[in-house]
């Protein structure tokens, strides 16, 4: 079995040092107005290429662009939208970190392509595959104000999931390899996995050759794991820091799809040792059929200070290559 | 019951007490103080002359608003963790993390045993005390809250962490009761963020209030009630306050299935909107929740913090709380 090492999502942009603080810097100026559009575009371009290179160098096998450009997992996407307006800020599950919400106020509609144009700049500045990741429909209806068009959370999960299948579609064809959809919001409410099952059949349907990556967090995902195996998806991106039963049930149940296993805590600085993961890794692993799953922070790395999530992805390797040469 | 408790304590409050939830503006004079010692181009001695000043106006402010129950407007804190975390034995300063926009702040670690260092607030409130014949609040940040927003590179786990503040905790709240003070606000804005951790939330509250003497407010955020209601009313604290400016929810239909058992501190006014509700606004609130449980139960005060609006419009909007609270003390002292 490999053991493909790979980002969740998001990545701190920027750190510490004095020149580190050139995405805030530039962020700043626009603001102001001492510097335009496009010059704030470069600047997020080089941090890009800078968030890669030093996943790369962390010994990333699959990265993500940082999501360098997302002001939210929310606003980014919506406010690009016809028919989503953006609002005040709201608390991101039980984050202390603060999304605008999107306010939809008749029918959805995709001005142009979103995900594509970021995820072609990240590929031609890295040298290691890429994974875009995108909201998912059914946490982006949770988390919108629904002021028009649509009559429940239900049916704008299906609007969201018809524009977002047109990315999963220019996604797939420009060759990513796998497409990762964030739906952590479905945690919080087991009862509407009927809704999320129906959203994702469009999303599924488009993919083409690329591999689908369900990504849950922010909460246990134990009560959901056996109805999650039943969706369109090929691998299922799972947090470990809020499941302390998840390996049992694991082994107990195997997995029919691939895995990502989110055992690296994105939320806390602490960093992982042998003695807590190894365990859980000789539980699940031998039970998937799959040639391969993955090993993955718990979610976007955001949450830390700069430097200790690029700790965190050095842990994760050294954890990854101890384990894999120990067994050999 | 409460009241009984608030009588042993030497304190005879009017129906409807007033209060806030603990933070004002800081003074123009005193942010631009602030930011010069940021940069080292003034004395820690300045900025603490600047800080009193600054206290002191706002007692001034609360006296002359009327309110009963007085705050020191936390002039001297920058962030309700992070103050505690800087003094503290068992923190370091952590390095930059987002929270919005192009928003960053210091997230505090624990990277050992977590130590109270001595009072951390008991100077600010025998001081601010002394200024004034009403009663203020001590004010403490919980050992829930502290811990959810901090990193913990020491402790096994969240819930360890959280016993090991609560008990340091204890000692401030100790100290605070020593001085004198005889209501003390433990806040706990985190507390409604993850539902299956509320056991040793509530744990860490005994063990930091547990056998004290003091009448003890808890505040929690927007949302406390959806997520938390009503396992919150195992915190062993005599006032709960909760804000409800901005939630159409039915007190009475919740209260009917799970009866509210503490003082009930009602947030009426909106802390993040500029613009100053009118009396009967604020009216309604308050009966929402005078309709639902006795009178002499409820507190009224803004629905969090009032750190992020101008000085004129806290004080509008506090003189309106004021003058909505008047217009009801009179009506229910006439059907008496």
């Amino acid at each position: 079995m490999e053991l493909i090492l790979s980002n969740a999502g998001s990545y701190p942009r920027i750190g510490d040092s004095p020149e580190l603080q050139q995405h805030r810097k530039a962020y700043a100026q626009r603001e102001r107005e001492e510097i335009g559009e496009e010059a704030f575009r470069k600047v997020e371009d080089e941090v890009t290429a800078a968030v890669i290179r030093e996943q790369i160098e962390a010994g990333v096998e699959l990265v993500t662009d940082g999501q360098i450009r997302w002001y939210d997992p929310y606003s980014h996407f919506c406010r690009r939208l016809e028919g989503v307006e953006i609002d005040g800020l709201l608390r991101l599950f039980d984050t202390n970190f603060y999304f605008r919400q999107p306010v939809v106020k008749g029918p959805i509609r995709r001005r142009g392509p979103i995900l594509l144009p970021e995820y072609m700049f990240a590929r031609s500045v890295s040298s290691r595959p890429v994974k875009p990741v995108l909201t998912g429909p059914y946490t982006l209806a949770r988390g919108s104000i629904l002021n028009g068009g649509y009559r429940s959370v239900h049916s704008l999960a299906l609007a969201y999931a018809q524009v977002l299948a047109e990315e999963v579609r220019e996604l797939a064809r420009v060759g990513a390899p796998l497409i990762q959809v964030d739906e952590p919001a479905i945690l919080r409410s087991p009862e509407d996995l009927n809704v999320l099952a129906e959203a994702l059949v469009g999303l599924a349907g488009e993919r083409g050759n690329a591999k689908l990556v369900l990504h849950t967090s922010f909460g246990d995902v134990t009560p959901l794991y056996r109805d999650l195996q039943a969706l369109p998806v090929d691998v299922l991106g799972l947090d470990f820091t809020y499941s302390p039963k998840l390996p049992a049930m694991i082994a107990d149940m195997g997995s029919e799809k691939s895995l990502a296993l989110g055992l690296i805590d994105a939320r806390n600085t602490k960093l992982e040792a042998a003695e807590s993961v190894f365990p859980i890794l000789d539980r699940v692993l031998p039970v998937l059929k799959t040639a391969q799953a993955y090993l993955t922070p718990s979610c976007g790395l955001e949450f830390l200070p700069r430097d200790r999530a690029r700790q965190k992805l050095l842990t994760m390797k050294q954890l990854r290559d101890a384990y894999v040469g120990g067994r050999r | 019951m409460s009241r009984a408790k608030l009588k042993r304590l030497g304190l005879d409050l009017p129906l409807l007490p007033t209060s806030t939830v603990g933070s004002f503006p800081k003074t123009p004079e005193l942010a631009e103080a602030r930011t010069r010692y940021a940069r080292k181009q003034t004395t820690k001695h300045e900025l603490e002359g600047l800080e009193k000043k600054a206290t002191e106006f706002w007692i001034r402010t609360q006296e002359e608003i009327g309110l009963d129950i007085l705050v020191d407007g936390e002039q001297y804190r920058g962030d309700m963790v992070a103050y505690f975390a800087e003094i503290m034995g068992g923190f370091r300063t952590g390095g930059l993390v987002r929270s919005y926009g192009n928003r960053y702040y210091h997230k505090p670690v624990i990277v050992g045993e977590v130590k109270w260092p001595g009072p951390m607030t008991v100077a600010w409130w025998r001081w601010t005390q002394a200024l004034t014949g009403k009663p203020v609040k001590g004010m403490v940040t919980g050992p829930y809250t502290v811990m959810d927003w901090s990193f913990n590179d020491y402790y096994p786990n969240r819930k360890a962490a959280c016993v090991a503040l609560a008990r340091e905790i204890r000692k401030e709240v100790e100290a605070l009761i020593e001085a004198g003070a005889k209501i003390i606000q433990i806040d706990e804005p985190a507390i409604s963020v993850r539902q299956e951790e509320l056991p040793f939330a509530i744990e860490a509250m005994h063990l930091t209030i547990d056998g004290l003497p003091a009448y003890f407010i808890t505040h929690a955020c927007y949302g406390a009630f959806e997520t938390i209601y009503p396992d919150m009313l195992n915190l062993p604290v005599d006032n709960l306050d909760l804000a409800i400016s901005n939630s159409a929810l039915d007190l009475l239909k919740i209260f009917e299935k799970d009866p509210f058992t503490k003082d009930l501190s009602l947030g009426v006014l909106d802390v993040h909107s500029h613009t100053i509700e009118s009396p009967a606004e604020i009216r309604a609130r308050i009966m929402r929740g005078v309709r639902v449980l006795a009178p002499d139960r409820i507190w009224v005060d803004p629905d969090c913090g009032l750190k992020t609006r101008t000085i004129a419009e806290t004080r509008g909007k506090l003189e309106a709380m004021l003058s909505a609270v008047r217009g009801i003390r009179q009506e229910l002292g006439h059907t008496a």
